[in-house]
This record gives C-alpha cells, structure tokens and sequence, in this order.
C-alpha cells in the first residue's frame, strides 16, 4: 500500500517536480496531495481481469514517421523572439554548478 | 435582426451576398467586446489587427476574388491554441508574454477560411480547472448570471459565445473542458475523437486526452467549423488518417431508427433534481423525433474520475517539464540553474498548476508507477471496453453533461476534490477517445442553464452533429439569452 505523503516526501517530491515551494505551501500541497491520493487510491478495489492491457490513448499510428529528408524550420531569430537572455545562436542560462566567489 | 443575433452560418451567408461588409460585422464585434468584456472578462486579448483584416477581406471581395468559406467571420480562440505574432498565453504567468512563433494548425485552416481571429479567451491556467478561476488572468464570469462560473476550463470561449461577443469560438477539451462550459453557458460544445483535430500548436496539458473543438450556438455552426478544422495533419503524430465525413449535408438526415443508449446510473442520486427533470424531458423529444431509447450500463464510470486524476496529472507533470526559465520568456532570479529551474516553476506557475504536477510526479515516480499510472491505463481499457459494448447496441449515449448547473464563483477553489467530481459525465470520453457534444436543454428554475451530452462512436461526430440539429431544430433552448445587457435585439 503505497504510502500517503508526509512532510519529507513531499519536499523529495517538489524536488523532482523542481519546484520550489516556502513551508506553507509544502505543508498545504501536502495535505491536498493525501485527500486527493486517499481519493485516487480508489483504484485499488477495481477488480480487474488479470490479463488486462493497459490503454494509453487512442493512438492509430505507432512510429508516426516521415521521410529522412532536410526540410525548413522555424528561423532561429524567431525562435529566440522567446529567449529570457540569449546571445542570439544560443539559450543563456545559469551556472549548472554555483559560482562559490559570487 | 442585428448582427450579433445571428447564428454564425446566416452571417456568412450576408457578407457572401454583400448584405453586410466584415468591416462593419467586425466593428459590430468589437463594440460589443468594449462595453462587455469588463464586466465578463471573457477575452485575455482582443486583437489589433481584427479590422486590418476585414478591410482586406473587403478589398477583395470587392476585386472579385474568390475567398474561404468563412470569409469575414469573426472567431475567437482559446488562449492556449498558438496564434503566431502575439502573445499565447494558456492563461499564465509563465507564458505571458510568450509569443508563438507558428500559428496552430488549426488557426492556419481558419486563417485559410478567411476568419477573423478576433481575441483570445480566457482559461484556466494550462488547461487544468472546471471554472476559468484558475486563471492568471482573473475569473471569467457566467453571463447568466454574473457571481457564477462560466465553467473552465474554457469558460472564456463559452461566455464570450452566450454573451454574443463574438459569433462562434473554439475551445479544447481534455477532461470536459469544452461540454462542461458550454453547458454551464447555454451554448454547444463539441469534443472530436481523439485525433480528428491537430493537436500542432494546442499547448499541451495530457497528450493523450486533449482535443481542440467547436463552441458555438448551434450544432449547424460547430459543423461549419469542423469541416474547416478537421482532418489529418502531419505535424501531428497523433492525427488520424480517418476520412472526414461531410459534417454539413448529413446534418438533416431523420432519427428515425437511430438508437440512443441512456445509462440509468447517471439519472440517479448525486444528480440534481431539475437536471435531472429537463434531461428525462429531453429523452422524449428524441423519441418523437424517432430514435429508439434503450437502457445501457456503463459500469466503470465510477473509477472514471479516479483514473483520469492519475492519469492527467502524470501527463501533464511531462509536458509541462518544459517551462523551466530556459526557453519560454518567464525567468525568475537565480545563482545557479537547478535554482533557475525551482524559482521560475514556483513563481510562474499557479497553485492548481503546481498542485497536479506534484501529483503527476509523485504517481510516476519510482515504486508507484505500477499503483497508479499503470493500474489507471488497465482501468482506461476498461472505461473503452463498456463504451464497446454500450456501441454494439446503441449509436449514441445520451445523458447530462454536470450534475448540477453553474455553481458560484469560489464555491469549490478550497475544495478541489469536489471541482473534480462535477467531471464524472465528461471525463470517460476523453479517456476512450471518443466524440461528445454537449447542447443546451431548458434552463432551471432559477435561470441557470442546463446541458444535455452524447456521446458517440469514435469518428462518428456527423451522427452527434445530426442528432444535435435534430434537436435544436424541435427546440429553442440554444437560442435563449442571458438576462440584459447580454441580451442582443432581434
């Protein structure tokens, strides 16, 4: 029976989420995520056959591919229309590893 | 009768014949958008280039050119669907000032028609809600009466058709986001199957749920508009290949001998008594209209709510992964790019949005993927599995659309559970793929309107739009109004 969030799992999981939450809302988010778990969790009366398949949507086409050909794009310029800081050909971001001298 | 009175195809057909130029129909619109929307709140943004366009459709009727079949009609889209050279927002702050830089599929085949994109509606926040409450943006309010929602989450297309602010709009649909509105609102709302219409340039919420559809007045309308949607697309990998049916000319085909499945377990308790009155009431105008009612079961509807809040949450925890400060405009302050990522999510998204993506997370993560998610898909096969067998014996399925009609502003924003439990008549279509229209019956005692769902075989949507029409034409429900200053004059 899987459990039921508590204050540490739901940091770990704000933390997967890579979302950061104050103590408020860790503990508000907390208390939701157990009512609504408690509700889903419904699921485990279900009485299913035992060789029952999964549906994951109602997909036709499996590997929807087209031809290995070079074809347009959207152009970069537009595309960084978007960019919150951007050198004009690349993303600029933050530090993966924090700069300890700052 | 003025303009924003008539239904959308009776428009068409006077800017054809030169009875009404798009300029002036345009105009006409945005009047009523100016003196409305303040008090709605139904649009996010209405557009600059609204009367660029009609003088140009104008200049080129005039030049003799041959142009699309909705030329001149005024549209308005749900602010999740891209419309390129403004900002698509999906009702957030992450996105808020992100401008596509492609138009949706969908808005290119509108684009195409010669419609005029004239705004676009209010959301809730990436889809995820049953009220547009959950809006960056502020609520939306119903205009039949104005401290209720208008439903959600595309509650501003739906409010923005009711109030006549706009002829017809269009909405997406991922767990009744477009039925639960139109119903709320008075108006039809059309969910396709999954695939029919082109996901390309929708702002994805659960890829294997969300669909973009029609919202407008009538089912004639939202069959006008899905022969200028619908069809395969290969930018979307998930577009069927499925033949469209001529949504038009099937329209007035009898009922007689069509069999409609009504399931007796969504007429009883949990359902209010006056929806309940006016659904049973509209059972019988589809006998007289000549179809067949039978009894049918559809047993998994109770584990229904349950599987698609695992299922669209753990979706959406995937495709919202994206929103990270690094691509999409919003960044929040920070020293080092994991802290980039924490802040941008917390700050840019909203409580609802955060809520769903830790539960998503949670539900896919490591030891539970098998309790949740994959135990909801074996479900899933089970909800298609009863709509298999209900289809062998019934065309259609007909019951309420919600179990109530439009409840107040903030009534359920501290309880989400009871949000998502007013999805149990919507959810299962999403969760099988298959179409679904909901259409106005008549209104409560109280005013608030009421709508009536059927569901139907998958590729089916000319037979819901035919039994629609059927309907509407032996009623008037579609054609009331919410009270002044709504109300436009005939």
């Amino acid at each position: 029976m899987p459990e039921t969030p508590e204050q540490p799992t739901v940091n770990q999981v704000a933390k997967l989420a890579r979302i950061h939450l104050d103590e408020q809302q860790l503990t508000s988010s907390g208390e939701k995520l157990k009512q609504i778990l408690e509700f889903v969790s419904q699921l485990e009366q279900a009485e299913l056959p035992k060789d029952i398949e999964p549906f994951f949507g109602a997909i036709e086409s499996v590997n929807a591919i087209r031809e290995d050909n070079l074809q347009t794009s959207v152009p970069r310029e537009k595309i960084l229309d978007n960019a919150p800081e951007s050198d004009g050909e690349f993303y600029l971001v933050p530090p993966v590893f924090r700069n300890t001298d700052s | 009768m003025t303009l924003s009175a008539l239904n959308a195809d009776v428009i068409v057909d006077q800017l054809n014949a030169g009875e009404v130029t798009a300029t002036d129909c345009v105009q006409h619109f945005l009047d009523r958008i100016q003196v409305h929307n303040a008090e709605l709140n139904a649009f996010i943004r209405v557009s600059e280039s609204a009367l660029e366009q009609a003088e140009a459709i104008d200049q080129r009727r005039k030049a003799g050119e041959s142009l699309g079949c909705l030329a001149g009609l005024p549209i308005a889209i749900k602010d999740g669907i891209c419309v390129s050279g403004q900002p698509t927002t999906a009702g957030s702050k992450m996105l808020e000032n992100f401008s596509p830089p492609y138009d949706a599929t969908i808005v290119e085949r509108l684009k195409s028609a010669d419609a005029i994109i004239i705004g676009k509606t209010n959301m809730d926040e990436f889809a995820m809600g049953s009220s547009t409450e959950n809006s960056f943006f502020g609520p939306t309010n119903n205009p039949w009466a104005t401290n209720r929602v208008p439903g959600g989450s595309s509650g501003g297309s739906a409010a923005c058709v009711a109030a006549r602010l706009a002829p017809v709009a269009i909405g997406s649909d991922t767990g009744g986001s477009i039925r639960q509105p139109a119903s709320f609102c008075g108006i039809t709302g059309l969910k396709p199957s999954y695939g029919r219409v082109s996901r390309y340039g929708l702002i994805a919420f659960a890829s294997s749920l969300d669909q973009i559809g029609p919202m407008t007045r009538t089912a004639k309308e939202s069959a006008l508009l899905m022969s200028v949607i619908a069809g395969f697309d290969p930018r979307d990998s998930t577009s069927s290949k499925e033949q469209v049916s001529d949504f038009l000319t099937s329209l007035e085909t009898p009922l007689a001998g069509l069999r409609i499945g009504v399931c007796r377990d969504h007429l009883n308790e949990g359902l209010d008594v006056e929806v309940k009155t006016k659904i049973n009431d509209a059972i019988s105008v589809f006998k007289q209209l000549g179809a067949n009612i039978e009894e049918i079961e559809l047993p998994q509807t109770k584990s229904a709510i349950a599987a698609y809040y695992i299922i669209a949450p753990c979706e959406a925890s995937s495709n919202l992964a994206r929103y990270d400060g690094v691509r999409y405009t919003f960044r929040a302050q920070a020293n080092d790019l994991e802290e980039m990522y924490r802040n941008t999510r917390g700050q840019g998204f909203g409580d609802e949005v955060k809520q769903r993506i830790m539960l998503g997370t949670y539900a896919l993560s490591s030891g539970y993927y098998e309790a949740y998610y994959l135990k909801a898909s074996k479900v899933r096969r089970m909800i298609k599995q009863d709509y298999d067998e209900a289809f062998k014996k019934v065309d259609l399925i007909l019951g309420p659309t919600t179990p109530t009609p439009a409840f107040k502003l903030g009534q359920h924003t501290q309880d989400p559970l009871a949000m998502y439990l007013a999805d149990i008549y919507t959810v299962s279509a999403n969760l099988a793929g298959i179409p679904a229209i909901s259409v106005p019956v008549e209104p409560s005692s109280t005013g608030l309107p009421i709508g009536l769902q059927l569901q139907g075989r998958a590729f089916e949507e000319n037979t819901l739009l035919r039994a629609a029409h059927q309907f509407q034409n032996e009623t008037l429900w579609h054609m009331a109004s919410p009270s002044e200053p709504w109300r436009t004059q005939s």
